[in-house]
């Protein structure tokens, strides 16, 4: 039996359960006795609450507790930043004051015996504010820009001299971006049952980092870590929204203790967009000198993005535009924008994919200014090392992503001409941009216990939103542990599992995998370990190093005989499991050596229709060096979705807010447009070959996010190929193409 | 969210729909495709006491031709209609916009009739019926009685349906010879209610066009005929000619402003989608605007 689990397209391991109903998400959980909460937004963008009329809710049909800041307990809040925190600045404290910082934060909480009765009650809450003005408009002379106070992102970065280069430049580019705020709207709402049983509080709470939602309530309400049990098998979608423990899994477990029993939490539609985070709107400049013939002398990247007034939210805005282009001249700037609104977070790609939409559009630009083809203008610009940390890239195969790229879209028959290309009354245009994001790797831990039956059950805290954990970290257990995928069954969703970092910055391949890899070669070493120690082994006396696992089974080196399987082993050895863990890390020397980054170049065609400015999408095309594909079927899922976002980045997604107050107008699926199936044409999406020994131990880069990135700035090209005329602000909107 | 308790009763016939809305007095509603009323029901939009379930009611359900005349019985299905070979032959335009109705799924279930007394001033087929000329039969507490579109549609999801009424049937004349329809809209999202659309049909004659119906929705609180454009297009076709019947379009409409779309924009896609309409119905090559 020789074992392939890897790089096969395996179908989802929980296919069955998702489609049958056999899943259950957070608000399933449905606990004996549970009660229902509902949260009360503020109706005023910045202020304070004056009064609540408590009393007259209390008495309605069924609610059993009202809670605000009048009478919530004082919570403890003790210090705590998880990996998806802000570095800067305190998360909000829920009910622990009278202060509104921002429209719709939660001002209090209704519980009642049914939902219908905490709806009817929340709706029938009198409370009355203070209100001033917010500013929630980055334009606004009132918004004062911030530097970040030092945090993750470097995010003020020089080489050279940038602006000198650009004033000499003999072909220039100067370029200002607006991107609109965008939120993650995954189908699946925030929801959290809690329930209490004396200090100990368990939590099923939709989730992507279920270990840091654990240690951020148990900070909250000062308990031990320990005493928080937080449980999310399943995530229906999240892009980034659950990363972060929002307030209303604090308020969930307020409601819970108030009435002694479990209660359950479940956000409208709506309310995600208030509390739970979005992509903040950004404001770009972008400036390119090169030389006539395509070099590029100056690359300046400014960009600012908006943040709450409470916390810093930093991404990497700037951060990709030191190493995608050779160049010796290059200056990039970040600052924040503090404003009256609840704070930003990650969102798929979080500051790649908007930066990249500036700069990738600045070269589209520039290549129309040089004439010369934008696939070959990266070509002359591609770096041999990453010029800004000076380190050789651990791989890097954007070149083979744009020559695979543009064989299967056909990119050689392409008029340059802007406006040239047509299909009947309708423009067409072809757009290319590149893509890039970082390989993370944070350490990560697992566990693996070999059963008497020969098969293996692997479980590590994680999460699955989509991308398919289940199914690439069986596929890692079965190759690694040469068991066929149905002998190996991986839990995850539970804190008291074996730590890992979020399910987030594409890392839960590199860094679970490796941690999966890792505790099967433990366990293997643990059995025989124990294999030449039992009497009753057919190995017993054999020296550890003289017997190898080969294909499942112990065996003699250099002795063809099979020798005994896992089930032999475990079963000589009295039946119980034999378990063991492991982590796994980036070792930090390799860190100083290589640059890591995956890459991707995606090709597009869009169709304007002239008359109505009204823009398609025809087709797409990606391919992506993301290192070692672990499933095949699954990654391609995968940037399918990431392009979908994208299309929803350049086409559709605004969250439009009320100048007046901030409320957000489009709060929901209605009016917030994410493309549905008959926007979406055929999109494919294509690997290099990559083997990256350097990244990690499976050597895989991870794909979530940079197959939505360079997606947006791809159809932006598109359409200035398509109508000759360059739109600077994402979405791009018929009022963009038509000058009304 | 979930609606708000409610009691259901199931009609076997329109006399007996007919006899639970009056009892109803007015807390009482009828159930069609429920793709309108059960999201506002659920959305907490609306509440009532009773709801009336026509959907049982077969007679309400098909589609005829009599002499020049289509019949539609109210409760025939979106689906129905774009597969029906007889709108496709007698009314082109109801076909080409039916297609434009949401999605298949909501297409399966949702009715003409739900349609039409739901009054959507973005939906479709209020300015395809406002176009062909409909005739919209009526059953209440007194018997039947027979209202033209022109005077069903009166505001902003209102019209001259009384409570205790249902609209049982639409006639519509069918296709003239020499007659031709158009239409078209424009969604930010495919499926999506159109920011602007037209529904057009006309005889043209050489180069100018006879009858002329010109109906735009998503425009304004009601699907807005355009009286003044068509006839200036009823003169022989120019550049002039249209830019005139263009402009008039400012008097025809009132579009509103919303964060979906500025009054100004509408109007200039609606003056657009004019432009288009008189190439297509002429045959004539369109020039890019
Ligand atoms: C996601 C979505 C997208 C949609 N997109 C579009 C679109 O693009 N264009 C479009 O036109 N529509 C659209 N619709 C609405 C759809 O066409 C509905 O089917 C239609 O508006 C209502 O028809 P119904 O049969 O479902 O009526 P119901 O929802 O059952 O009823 C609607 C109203 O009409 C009343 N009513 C129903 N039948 C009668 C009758 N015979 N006599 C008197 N009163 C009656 C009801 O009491 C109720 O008040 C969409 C709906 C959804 C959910």
């Amino acid at each position: 039996m020789t074992m392939q689990a890897i790089g096969k397209p395996h179908s989802r391991v929980d296919g069955r359960a998702k489609v049958t109903g056999g899943a259950r998400y957070a608000a399933e959980f449905n606990q004996p006795d549970q009660l229902y909460a509902v949260v009360v937004g503020s109706t005023v963008g910045l202020g304070r609450i004056l009064r609540i009329d408590a009393g007259a809710v209390a008495q309605m049909p069924g609610v059993r507790a009202v809670i605000s800041h009048l009478n919530a307990p004082r919570l403890a809040y003790q210090p705590h930043k998880g990996g998806t925190d802000p570095a800067n600045g305190e998360r909000l404290h829920v009910l622990q004051d009278d202060q509104v910082r921002f429209y719709g934060q939660p001002v209090a909480v209704i519980v009642a015996d049914s939902l219908d009765h905490a709806e009817r009650a929340a709706a029938a809450l009198a409370v009355s504010y203070a209100g001033e003005t917010p500013v929630v408009d980055p334009l606004d002379a009132k918004v004062q820009p911030v530097a970040p106070q030092a945090g993750r992102a470097g995010a003020d970065r020089s080489r050279g001299d940038a602006d000198a280069a650009f004033a000499a430049a003999p072909v220039t580019v100067e370029a200002s971006f607006d991107m609109a705020r965008e939120n993650h709207t995954p189908m699946e709402p925030h929801a959290t049952i809690a329930a209490w049983s004396g200090d100990r509080l368990t939590l099923w709470s939709k989730s992507q980092f279920v270990v840091n939602e654990q240690a951020e309530i148990a900070a909250i309400f000062g308990m031990p870590a320990a005493n928080v049990q937080v449980i999310c098998p399943f995530v229906g979608g999240g892009f980034g929204t659950s990363l972060r423990t929002w307030p209303h899994v604090t308020l969930a477990a307020i409601a819970a203790r108030q009435v002694g029993r479990p209660v359950k939490l479940v956000l409208t539609r709506r309310q995600m967009f208030h509390t739970t985070g979005h992509r903040p709107r950004t404001l770009q400049r972008v400036a390119l000198g090169a030389t006539t013939d395509g070099r590029l002398t100056s690359l300046i990247h400014e960009g600012s993005g908006e943040t709450s007034r409470y916390e810093q939210f930093v991404e990497a805005l700037t951060s990709t535009s030191g190493f995608m282009y050779s160049c010796p001249n290059v200056r990039t700037r970040y600052r924040l924008l503090p404003m009256d609104t609840g704070t930003p977070t990650f969102m798929r790609g979080p500051g790649e994919a908007s930066g990249m939409y500036a700069v990738e559009s600045a070269i589209d630009e520039l290549s129309y200014k040089l004439g010369i083809d934008p696939v070959e203008l990266r070509r002359r610009n591609e770096p041999a090392i990453d010029e800004a940390e000076k380190l050789p890239f651990s791989s890097r195969s954007l070149m083979q992503c744009y020559a695979l790229g543009a064989e299967r879209f056909g990119w050689a028959s392409r008029d340059p001409r802007p406006r040239a290309m047509r299909d009947g009354r309708l423009l067409i245009g072809w757009g290319v941009a590149s893509a890039s994001y970082p390989c993370f790797f944070s350490p990560a831990s697992a566990r693996v216990r070999l059963l008497a039956d020969g098969s293996a059950e692997v479980e590590a805290a994680s999460s699955d939103m989509g991308p398919g954990t289940y199914t690439s970290m069986t596929q890692v257990a079965a190759e690694t542990l040469s068991l066929p995928l149905d002998k190996v069954r991986f839990s995850l969703g539970r804190s008291d599992f074996p730590a890992t970092p979020s399910h987030g910055g594409s890392q839960t391949m590199s860094s679970v995998g490796s941690a999966v890899r890792a505790a099967c070669l433990a366990v293997q070493a643990e059995l025989a370990k124990r294999a030449v120690a039992d009497r009753r082994s057919q190995l017993f006396g054999a020296s550890i190093d003289s017997v190898e696992w080969r294909e499942g089974r112990l065996s003699r080196k250099g002795d063809a005989a099979a020798g005994p399987s896992y089930s032999e082993l475990v079963t000589g050895a009295g039946g119980s499991p034999v378990e063991a863990g492991a982590s796994a890390a980036r070792d930090a020397a390799i860190a100083k050596q290589y640059s890591m980054h995956a890459f991707g170049a995606v090709f597009v065609e869009v169709s304007v229709d002239p008359d109505l400015g009204l823009v398609r999408l025809r087709r797409a095309v990606g391919a992506y060096g993301a290192g070692r594909i672990v499933n095949p079927k699954l990654a391609t899922s995968q940037c399918i979705g990431g392009m979908v976002g994208g299309l929803g980045m350049a086409l559709m997604e605004r969250t439009a807010l009320d100048p007046r107050d901030g409320r957000p107008v489009n709060a929901h699926m209605g009016d917030y447009l994410v493309p549905v199936n008959l926007d979406v044409p055929h999109l494919e999406a294509h690997f290099v070959e990559e083997q990256d020994p350097h990244v990690n131990p499976l050597g895989v880069k991870g794909l979530g996010e940079v197959a939505l990135v360079g997606m947006a700035p791809a159809i932006a090209n598109a359409v200035f190929h398509a109508t000759g005329k360059r739109v600077r602000e994402l979405p791009i909107r018929i009022e963009n193409l038509l000058d009304v | 969210m979930k609606a708000a308790a409610f009691n259901y009763a199931r009609a076997a016939s329109v006399d007996e729909a007919v006899q639970m809305l009056v009892r109803g007095g007015g807390g009482a509603k009828l159930l069609a495709g429920g793709q309108s009323l059960l999201p506002a029901l659920n959305l907490r939009l609306m509440s009532l006491d009773l709801l009336v379930d026509i959907t049982g009611i077969a007679a309400l359900r098909g589609i005829r031709v009599e002499g020049g005349t289509l019949k539609i019985g109210a409760m025939t299905r979106h689906a129905d209609l774009l597969t029906s070979p007889e709108i496709a032959a007698h009314a082109p335009l109801l076909a080409k916009a039916i297609a434009h109705v949401a999605h298949p799924a909501i297409r399966n279930r949702g009715t003409i009739g739900g349609n039409l007394a739901h009054a959507d001033p973005a939906s479709e087929l209020p300015a395809c019926m406002l176009a062909l000329g409909a005739t919209l039969v009526i059953q209440g507490p007194s018997g039947q009685r027979r209202v033209q579109a022109a005077d069903f549609f009166l505001g902003l999801y209102q019209t001259a349906l009384a409570p205790d009424e249902i609209l049982i049937a639409i006639e519509l004349p069918a296709l003239a010879s020499g007659e031709r329809a158009f239409f078209h809209e424009y969604a930010r999202r495919m499926g999506d209610y159109a920011i602007v659309g037209l529904a057009a049909q006309g005889k043209p004659a050489g180069d100018r066009i006879d009858a002329l119906r010109l109906v735009y929705f998503g425009v304004g609180e009601r699907a807005g005929s355009c009286p003044a454009a068509a006839r200036i297009l009823q003169q022989r076709h120019s550049p002039a000619i249209l830019a005139e019947a263009q402009a008039a379009l400012a008097a025809d409409l009132q579009p509103q402003n919303d964060h979906q779309a500025s009054a100004a924009m509408r109007l200039h896609l609606a003056r657009t989608l004019l432009a288009r309409c008189v190439n297509e119905l002429l045959g004539r090559a369109e020039a890019s605007a």
